[in-house]
């Protein structure tokens, strides 16, 4: 087989000597079958055995060995190491974001666990149904998004590569927030719509739909999609919050103009809080920037309204 | 080249000046641009949390009416695209889901077949007009300016449903700033959120984003960033003051729409581009013109 030398610059840390870690350049002669935890073994095998990483399965199954290749969190036993070198010229291995570095490549996970162990992750056994004979039947759509969303494996490449994460240290991530959607379509869990309520305070509105937890999922969970899901449960069931307040006051300008009014989506969400940005308001208004406050309506705008009343009748179950 | 053409809410009333711009490069370029004038708005995410099947069927309305015209639906607004292409993905591979819908168009005369293109601006200009072809039309072309493209989320992610390129390592953006003669300079945080879905709702957060990565773009010695989403540039542009603030950096640098951009290069002068309706001052910038 046809192999080539490849660089690997991996992120070396020893809290003990330097925090901010240093880049040390390795040259590993890869195929095209080989994973980048391949090259990384290798490295520790056969040129620096203080290379320190975790892994186990080597199957893509246990979720050990998530780490950043170049810039993007991913199982290293699912990487291809030739890809990556098409990709960017080299293989640049750094430990994951958003949990603390404990020594090169491996990071503390504790808080990623704590956010984990926020959402309750076990089913409330509904004592009344005690000593029942029923089954707990599962729907179709019920067992379809069980399915997709127990398929997680809890490497933390989403909690990783979470943006919001970054910046909001309330917001619980994407994998704790699949976890839970999984919990709340659980029939035989009794807390059921009482967890969508919790949510607010966990950051449920706070996930920026920058699409990493979809893009770095070696599951394919799509975490993104549980979160949509539960914030259309927690706003149907007329929990309050000021995402809640967003989104129905878009719907409500869509529906009576068909386009988004967006001043009047700005003062409605914001309310007192409109007052913070008067300087930005006046200086968009001296620049004839301001959107209009009384958007026309698009034409045909009967037959958007017409829409939005069709689609409460024949709404898929 | 003739287009459905889709701009979106935001380049309607907030900021005209990409409305405006992208006109007068597609009079340029001769590509034709069929306003869909009836079209709802895409919904930008957030119908899709009140309502997915609402956000699917209005989006499928806007599909059916650029099918009729039998032409490809152009999009100014990565935001616009993302919705559009997840809406169609989905419309794609699920046939029942496709039927629902339609079922629910029927009521109001309308039927989507399925076969629409969605295309924004920054790929319809690679791949249908040429970068070649456009690089020939660049009279004033960017020589010596240093280029932040800001590709954001939605224009790349999911990949699997905007079905262009890799989110990884993206090159559309620097391939049409080095056709026009600009430099493209590499940071960190080119394929990240400007933080604008989150503006009402975690201010702090929001502006965290935006400072990181303009601050970013600033320390690679970009002369100015520039964006395909008319959202990111209200959380790049708009608020960069209030931002850098947030964060006690002093960045200012200047933030443009793609197609103003094109129009730069293409001999279009700052008031027909409408610089001057953006907070952060292109003074700088119009210097190397």
């Amino acid at each position: 087989m046809k192999t080539e030398e490849a660089v690997f610059r991996i992120l070396r840390i020893s809290p003990e000597k330097d925090e901010k870690g240093r880049y040390e350049t390795y040259r590993v002669r890869i195929d095209s079958r080989m994973t980048v935890l391949d090259a990384l073994e290798d490295i520790k095998h056969e040129q620096d055995a203080s290379l320190t990483f975790r892994r186990s399965c080597r199957s893509g199954i246990c979720g050990s060995c998530a780490l950043k290749v170049n810039h993007l969190a991913k199982l290293a036993c699912k990487t291809r190491a030739v890809t990556e070198v098409e990709k960017c010229g080299e293989v640049l291995v750094e430990p994951m974001e958003n949990m603390p570095p404990i020594r090169d490549l491996v990071v503390d996970m504790s808080g990623f666990w704590r956010e984990i162990d926020r959402g309750a992750p076990w089913v409330e056994w509904d004592k009344t149904l005690e000593g029942s004979i029923k089954e707990n039947l599962l729907t179709n759509e019920q067992q379809l998004i069980s399915s997709r969303l127990a398929d997680c494996i809890m490497c933390g490449c989403c909690f990783s590569d979470c943006i919001s994460r970054v910046f909001d240290k309330n917001f619980t991530g994407p994998a704790s927030l699949a976890k839970t959607h999984r919990l709340v379509v659980d029939p035989r869990d009794k807390l059921g719509m009482n967890r969508v309520k919790e949510l607010a305070s966990m950051g449920l509105w706070s996930c920026t739909h920058c699409y990493f937890c979809w893009s770095q999922c070696p599951r394919n969970v799509r975490p993104i999609v549980a979160i949509s899901t539960l914030r259309t449960l927690s706003f149907g069931a007329g929990h309050k919050s000021q995402g809640a307040r967003h989104v129905e006051v878009f719907m409500n300008s869509v529906e009576r103009t068909g386009m988004l009014n967006e001043a009047a989506l700005y003062l409605k969400t914001m309310g007192w809080a409109t007052l913070r940005d008067l300087d930005l308001i006046l200086r968009m208004a001296a620049k004839h920037k301001a959107p209009p406050l009384f958007p026309q309506p698009v034409p045909k705008i009967e037959e958007i309204r017409s829409v939005y009343r069709l689609v409460r009748e024949v709404k898929p179950k | 080249m003739k287009y459905a053409y889709y701009p979106g809410c935001v380049a309607k009333s907030t900021a005209t000046e990409l409305y405006n711009s992208t006109a007068l490069v597609a009079q340029r370029l001769g590509i034709g641009l069929v306003e869909l004038t009836a079209a709802s708005c895409c919904g930008a995410g957030v119908i899709n949390e009140g309502d997915s099947f609402l956000n699917i069927v209005l989006n499928a309305r806007t599909f059916a009416m650029a099918e009729s015209m039998g032409l490809d639906i152009l999009t100014i607004c990565s935001t616009c695209q993302g919705v559009m292409s997840q809406v169609k993905w989905q419309l794609d591979n699920d046939l029942k889901l496709l039927e629902k819908t339609n079922e629910a168009l029927s009521k109001v005369n309308v039927n989507y077949q399925g076969k629409v293109k969605i295309k924004h601006l920054l790929w319809a200009l690679a791949e249908d007009y040429g970068l070649e072809k456009l690089a020939q039309q660049a009279v004033q072309p960017l020589e010596g300016m240093k280029v932040a493209p800001f590709y954001g989320c939605y224009i790349l992610r999911p990949a699997e449903a905007l079905q262009h390129e890799s989110h990884e390592k993206p090159t559309s953006f620097e391939q049409l700033i080095t056709a026009l003669g600009g430099e493209p300079v590499e940071y960190d945080g080119k394929t990240k959120c400007c933080g604008f879905p989150i503006l009402f709702v975690q201010r702090d957060a929001a502006f965290g984003m935006a400072a990181a990565y303009l601050n970013n773009a600033k320390k690679a010695q970009a002369d100015f960033l520039v964006t395909p989403c008319p959202l990111c540039h209200i959380s790049l542009d708009l608020y960069q003051k209030k931002a850098q603030s947030q964060a006690g950096l002093e960045i200012n640098l200047p933030v443009m729409h793609l197609s103003q951009m094109v129009g730069l290069a293409l001999g279009a002068t700052p008031t027909e581009l409408g610089f001057s309706k953006h907070m952060v001052s292109m003074v700088n910038v119009l210097k190397h013109v």
